[in-house]
């Protein structure tokens, strides 16, 4: 379970991160929110699509890392295997909380397998004074606030013009097994191709055109992604 | 021809804005009210006179209504109070006995349209102690641990376990108001109608309203509650009274809060037997609905009002208590030459398993989809619509007699006096008798236009208690495995439905906060 707190120089002046296994705390995830401002980069190794958030059933951006619950496939022989690891993946074992006013609030996992005391990066230095590292960090949360902001754009634009429409997925892998994909969702190619005008000058003007081909671009990644189960497949059937 | 028999049905004016008058309105506007050319609807709708609001519960029905009317289900739920409904829970109906209840739920049973679970469950799971519910479907679990069926991800109107509404009657029709005339374009007229005109065939051509002079129309729809203005009271169309069956004649009325405004809402409607009748029990977001219906000839008001005392608490003593007559019975014909009545204005029945807003319902449906185009074939329309409807009245009357006749309760001369031979029509009689010795099947329910379907029968029928004796048809039953494999599937899918879905007033909270997406 996780153990949510602020982090404070004090209490966590003696705290180190094990960076090595930051990666490690993904790898059984499915799917990752992503944002727009890193899309691109994403667009090298993953298929980028909707879904809903189960506690507010409202669509965001995700990175799809498998197919069945649980299956990450670019978690592989102890490493994440692509160029780029996605913002949610790295900013671990940090989250943005809010304070009593609704500020953001930098908290940590304390029970988080990476927060260390023996080895690893320095959150503080002796006088409490933020490491290069935290900055680094702090960097990285802030452009994960900004992003949740962007994507909440994203999927406002997409709804405004009713362009999101369910993926009709069922895939079969070469051991003969096949899954159904539920719950995901894309940018509907028709409705944007018929997109005229005002409309479609303004998806272009606000940046929103870019990242939605950006989106329907990385699909063709569905595609590495069988390959990958594939071949983690015949793996187990070899071992 | 005639200029009355070759005008072309351009507008159709309704009376009555109760929710039979503006569904009724929002189907045909929906449908019909496109382009220069299309249909004008108007509802004339009598300032001052309250819409007597008794039908809170619906069947999933209402779940394509709302949609065809272009409504979304987030905005209906928020502005109308609105729940989520499984299904009936009917506690003391068979014995009266402390532990008495079944469940009559809205899934069908498992496997229902591969083959018939009801005899193998008789033979291996009811000597168990499995109650059929239980055996054959996930869904009285879901109501007995009140949990919603869906979740936040589920599309609007989508279910992962099939769902009707209970709903605030009285806010749902202003809430239909404001979307027929704010988005299907239906004329809102506030103002009494004084007199009809005629034609020489007995159509008629207009209303004398006390304000807006004459109102024309093509047809004519009665939605004007019990006072049925134009069927009943213009028409003459005798009421066929079916009190002799169905003896439930009063309702008393309460409108109860929740002690704590976040506590439990009951994902069902608990419909609990008393020494006359019954006590309904529907909660909504903010209020439960609860009413004492009872047969006058076997209490006294006295009586019943302790009844429902008993039931509500003594909280009931700061609350109103509404009565309401209940005449059981209906129209002869709801089609008579360009008039049509729907909802109370066509008939009545206690409101046992919700048959009054999907009667409503089916009637705006087949009036909507078979609107007549010119007033010469409206005939042919009008005589298939009353064949239809005078079919599923007496299907709802033999289904409510049902659950009656089935009890074994001898407490009170209501239950043994229900079990009189004589107040049983022959329909029913013939079915139970068949039943006798094989459970209902698809083959007793051939019309299209059937209302409950065999799984209801089934539900209501051994939940009750009642003896199929199935061991004449042993030869028939070689499926022992595929029975079990669906008896398996659905304890499957009881522990996936219990794990999945969130609790029922959590789910509408969330729902009221974030809304449901429409995909």
């Amino acid at each position: 379970m996780a153990r949510l707190v602020a982090l404070n120089s004090e209490l966590h002046r003696n705290i180190r991160i094990d960076t090595a296994s930051i990666e490690r705390q993904g790898a059984s995830l499915r799917m990752v929110p992503v944002m727009p401002s890193e899309f691109l980069k994403l667009a090298i190794d993953y298929p980028i699509v909707l879904t809903k958030n189960a506690e507010t059933g409202r669509f965001i951006c995700v990175a799809l890392f498998g197919f069945a619950e649980g299956e990450n496939l670019y978690w592989d022989d102890g490493r994440w295997q692509s160029l780029y690891t996605p913002m949610n993946i790295i900013r671990q074992p940090f989250f943005v909380g809010t304070d009593e006013n609704g500020q953001p609030l930098l908290c940590i996992d304390e029970d988080s397998p990476c927060v260390r005391r023996d080895s690893g990066e320095e959150l503080f230095d002796n006088e409490g004074r933020g490491s290069p590292y935290l900055e680094r960090m702090q960097g990285v949360l802030g452009q994960l606030l900004d992003g949740e902001k962007q994507g909440a754009d994203l999927v406002r634009c997409l709804q405004e013009l009713e362009l999101i429409t369910p993926m009709r997925l069922e895939v079969t892998f070469a051991s003969g097994a096949s899954q159904r994909m539920e719950g995901l969702y894309t940018v509907d190619e028709e409705k944007l191709r018929a997109l005229a005008g005002e409309p479609l000058q303004q998806l272009n003007t606000n940046g929103q055109l870019a990242h939605i081909y950006t989106m329907l671009t990385s699909l063709g990644h569905i595609y590495s992604l069988i390959e990958r189960k594939n071949a983690r497949d015949a793996a187990v059937a070899e071992a | 021809m005639n200029e009355q028999t070759n005008k072309p049905t351009k507008s159709v004016t309704v009376v009555g804005g109760g929710t039979a008058g503006w569904i009724v309105a929002g189907r045909i506007a929906a449908m019909h009210s496109h382009g220069d050319d299309g249909v004008q609807v108007t509802l004339i709708e009598a300032p001052g006179i309250p819409t007597v609001g008794v039908g809170e519960g619906t069947w999933p029905t209402m779940r394509k209504t709302l949609r065809k009317l272009g409504i979304s289900e987030s905005d209906f739920l928020r502005e109308c109070d609105a729940t989520f409904k499984q299904g009936a829970r009917f506690t003391g109906w068979a014995t009266g006995d402390a532990e008495d209840f079944y469940y009559h739920p809205l899934v069908l049973p498992q496997g229902f349209l591969k083959m018939d679970l009801a005899p193998y469950w008789q033979r291996s799971l009811k000597p168990q102690g499995q109650s059929f519910s239980n055996a054959v479907c996930y869904q009285e679990q879901l109501c007995e641990w009140g949990l919603a069926p869906k979740q936040m991800t589920t599309p609007e109107y989508a279910s992962v376990a099939n769902y009707a509404y209970h709903l605030d009657a009285g806010k749902f029709a202003e809430f239909l108001q404001r979307h027929c005339t704010q988005n299907l374009g239906v004329r809102h007229l506030r103002d009494e109608v004084l007199s009809v005109n005629t034609a020489d065939n007995g159509d008629i051509t207009s209303l004398n309203t006390r304000n807006s002079g004459e109102l024309p129309g093509d047809l004519f729809v009665d939605c004007s509650g019990f006072s049925s203005r134009l069927l009943g009271g213009h028409y003459q169309v005798p009421f066929i009274d079916r009190s002799d069956v169905l003896f439930i004649d009063r309702a008393l009325a309460v409108q109860v809060p929740y002690e704590n405004p976040d506590d439990p809402i009951a994902c069902h409607t608990i419909s609990t037997a008393g020494d006359a009748g019954w006590i309904w029990d529907i909660g909504l977001t903010r209020r439960r609905g609860v009413g004492y219906v009872y047969s006058s000839g076997h209490t006294t008001g006295e009586q019943a009002h302790q009844r429902l005392r008993d039931y509500v608490g003594p909280g009931i003593e700061k609350l109103s208590v509404r009565e309401i007559p209940i005449h059981s019975g209906h129209r002869e014909k709801f089609w008579v030459n360009n008039c049509v009545a729907v909802g109370l204005s066509a008939g009545f029945l206690e409101p046992l398993e919700a048959s009054a807003l999907v009667l409503v319902e089916l009637s705006a449906e087949m009036i909507a989809e078979q609107l007549p185009a010119h007033r010469d074939v409206m005939d042919i329309t009008a005589r298939r619509f009353n064949e239809t409807f005078r079919y599923r009245w007496d299907r709802i009357v033999d289904f409510l007699k049902l659950h009656y006749l089935l009890s074994r309760r001898e407490d009170s001369t209501f239950w043994r006096d229900n079990r009189d031979p004589a107040s049983v029509p022959d329909s029913l009689r013939e079915l139970l008798a068949l039943w006798r010795y094989r459970p209902p099947g698809d083959c007793d329910f051939t019309s299209n236009n059937e209302v409950f379907p065999a799984a209801s029968y089934q539900y209501v029928l051994y939940g009750m208690g009642f003896e199929t004796d199935v061991e004449g048809m042993a030869h028939r039953l070689r499926e022992e495995q595929a029975a079990a494999e669906h008896f398996a599937s659905n304890r499957k899918a009881t522990e996936r439905a219990l794990a999945a879905l969130p609790e029922h007033r959590e789910l509408l909270e969330r729902i009221h906060q974030y809304g449901l997406q429409a995909i």
